[in-house]
């Protein structure tokens, strides 16, 4: 069965459906830069946001000095001047990458290992049990949720690791019709019927044949999704989940900024292109995965 | 599942009127399939957000009162307002309710659920409508443009304004919209709405920042998904190998040809983004004022208004499961090479 366009959407990625052909028509962006060159900025920007930190002179992102705020950029000491409370600012980027970085591996962790294995028993084992399976998923695709976000904020209060489990709603289900459709194409291939035919047991079906070669797939699509849920993660802040303030991330940071955009919008420009040369950064190397491995 | 759909889908169509030839087809049968699947999800979803909103702390009574209210007021209401009935009943009597129709009404506010919805649905489906004809209208010529000249200098800009629109968040691109025009460049108003039969050219121009927010995304989306299936179509498909043997001009077989197959791809994808993105609305709605449904839910979630937030859940979840059928009915109706009778055998 081809893909189908909801797989995909739901993912939240444009189907690679000519990447052959185009990989073909040549390209020096398709080739090895079009994975080193993001692969670099990717391993930078992590390399900024937790390694800096414990190496560099960076002050703390919080308890800043109330006389020192709003300091404009290239103060000294301050190279991006302080926040509306005194707050270094471009600490508050390093930190604030941070959390961002680590709820977006971490949601996408939950959703490859959780949803690739549901993904591939249900399309293993086909039938009623698959029927089932991907309507319960229907239904945390069709739960709108916002409303699980917000009920999460307000029942047990933002934190970083609540808004790691609402993220998790939408790469569980995503990640699952992905490696459910890899599977689906994978399950008729000679390998599967001869390792069945020899009595290969069910675990070792899914971990041992069918993992393997569907994850590089799913890996790709975690990559290409790690963006999605950084985005989504500064979106959930400004409905009061997210990382609760005074602690930064990207995402409660803009929503913060909001208030004083017109007097400095600073506060929300820095933290968005932050997020933005991240997520263009996550989104090049997913493409040039993609590309490669659609290539082969 | 197919074993029960077997007899049902054929009175079915015999009910619909379109020949009975129908009856046997395998997207008849697909979607018939589909539809007694769906019903299952939107039991799931409507269910799951009881469980959610009662798992809550405080409940509606609590939050019309206040925090000054006694416990025996709070009781009353509670009593009032059927909140003190067992959790299992009170989703029961909205289940029944909601299967003829009946939607309820808010706790808070005492309107009924379907006048809420009729007056702010209609809003985020404007805003959601004006986005996708922004985005639909430049992607078709900025594809078509890429196509032309894969790896061109026309191509290369495309993809990477398309790659930049895809990395920017809609939050973000609303923030800097509003900076650069109602801030700084003061054309254009940075909140508010103004209803479409107050004024149509008002309702527009408060329309405009908040349907660019959330078009960018989608515009660059179909860019590059047109573009890659206009490539896949001018590279290896019989009939485009036939109009150039013609003597067709490329120009032509691309806008001809290719584009009319390719777009039957992205109506198909269109349809599902609706669904999603009606849920990534309420961000926007919130940051530009709009009373739209997003709006209207948030503050449904702050009262505890459960039959409101239930009525929109529903209807959201309705709209999602009969666009993604559309979507994959769609793609296999415009494309007559997949077949949905038998799955994978």
């Amino acid at each position: 069965m081809a893909d189908l366009p909801s797989d995909l959407v739901v993912a939240g990625v444009a189907p690679a459906a000519d990447e052959a052909a185009v990989a073909k028509a040549g390209g020096w962006w398709r080739g090895r830069l079009g994975v080193t060159v993001p692969a670099v900025m990717v391993a930078f920007i992590f390399g900024l946001c937790f390694i800096w930190p414990i190496i560099g002179p960076v002050p703390p992102p919080t308890g800043g000095n109330i006389l020192n705020a709003s300091l404009p950029a290239f103060s000294p000491g301050h190279f991006l001047g302080t926040d509306p409370v005194g707050n270094d600012e471009w600490s508050r980027l390093l930190y604030g990458g941070r959390a961002s970085l680590e709820i977006a591996l971490a949601v996408q962790a939950i959703g490859l290992i959780l949803g690739g294995l549901i993904g591939a028993v249900a399309g293993y084992l086909g039938g009623w049990r698959d029927a089932t399976i991907m309507r319960v998923l229907d239904v945390f695709i069709a739960f709108p949720g916002l409303v699980l976000a917000v009920a999460i904020a307000q029942g047990l209060g933002p934190s970083e690791l609540h808004t790691i489990w609402a993220l998790s709603f939408f790469s569980v289900p995503a990640s699952a019709r992905i490696s459910r459709a890899a599977t689906l194409q994978l399950r008729e291939q000679t390998f599967m019927t001869a390792a069945r035919l020899s009595g290969t047991s069910f675990p070792r079906m899914v971990l041992g044949h069918i993992a393997p070669n569907i994850l590089p797939q799913l890996l790709t699509y975690a990559l290409l999704g790690m963006g999605i849920i950084m985005i989504l993660e500064g979106a959930l802040s400004f409905v009061g989940l997210g990382v609760p303030p005074p602690a930064p991330s990207w995402g409660n940071m803009i929503a913060q900024g909001q208030s004083t955009i017109s007097a400095d919008p600073r506060y929300v420009f820095l933290p968005s292109a932050a997020l933005f040369i991240t997520v263009v950064s996550f989104n090049l190397l997913g493409e040039g995965l993609r590309a490669r491995w659609v290539t082969q | 599942m197919s074993s029960t759909s077997a007899p049902l889908s054929a009175p079915l169509a015999a009910r619909a009127g379109r020949a009975g030839r129908l009856a046997g087809s395998p997207t008849l049968s697909f979607i018939v399939r589909r539809l007694l699947a769906a019903i299952p999800v939107l039991f799931g979803v409507t269910f799951l957000s009881f469980v959610v909103m009662n798992s809550l702390p405080g409940d509606a009574a609590q939050e019309l009162l206040g925090a000054q209210a006694t416990p025996a007021e709070i009781h009353q209401l509670e009593i009032k307002l059927g909140l003190d009935k067992p959790f299992l009943t009170r989703y029961w009597d909205w289940l029944h309710q909601a299967v003829i129709g009946h939607l309820g009404h808010s706790l808070s506010s005492g309107q009924s659920v379907a006048s809420i919805l009729g007056s702010d649905l209609p809003v985020t489906f404007e805003l959601v409508g004006f986005a996708f004809v922004i985005s639909l209208a430049l992607a078709v010529p900025l594809a078509l443009v890429s196509a032309r000249k894969p790896n061109g200098v026309a191509d290369r800009l495309s993809m990477m304004f398309s790659m930049a629109g895809l990395s920017i968040a809609p939050y973000v691109l609303a923030l800097v919209l509003v900076y650069v025009f109602a801030v700084k460049l003061n054309v254009l108003p940075a909140i508010g709405w103004v209803p479409p039969g107050q004024s149509v050219s008002q309702n527009i121009r408060y329309l405009i920042l908040p349907a660019v927010s959330i078009g960018l995304g989608l515009l660059c989306f179909y860019t590059r998904l047109l573009r890659a299936d206009l490539l896949g179509q001018m590279q290896g498909e019989d009939y485009v190998v036939t109009a150039r043997a013609k003597g067709v001009r490329p120009w032509r077989v691309l806008t001809r040809h290719a584009l009319r197959n390719s777009l039957f791809g992205l109506i198909t994808v269109v349809a599902l983004n609706l669904g999603t993105l009606l849920g990534f609305t309420v961000v926007i709605e919130d940051i530009f004022g709009i009373p739209g449904i997003g709006h209207e839910l948030l503050q449904a979630i702050d009262n505890r208004d459960i039959p409101v937030i239930e009525g929109i859940v529903f209807v959201f979840a309705v709209i999602v499961v009969l666009l993604n059928l559309a979507a994959d009915v769609l793609y296999s109706v415009l494309d007559p090479r997949i077949r949905y009778g038998r799955p994978t055998e």
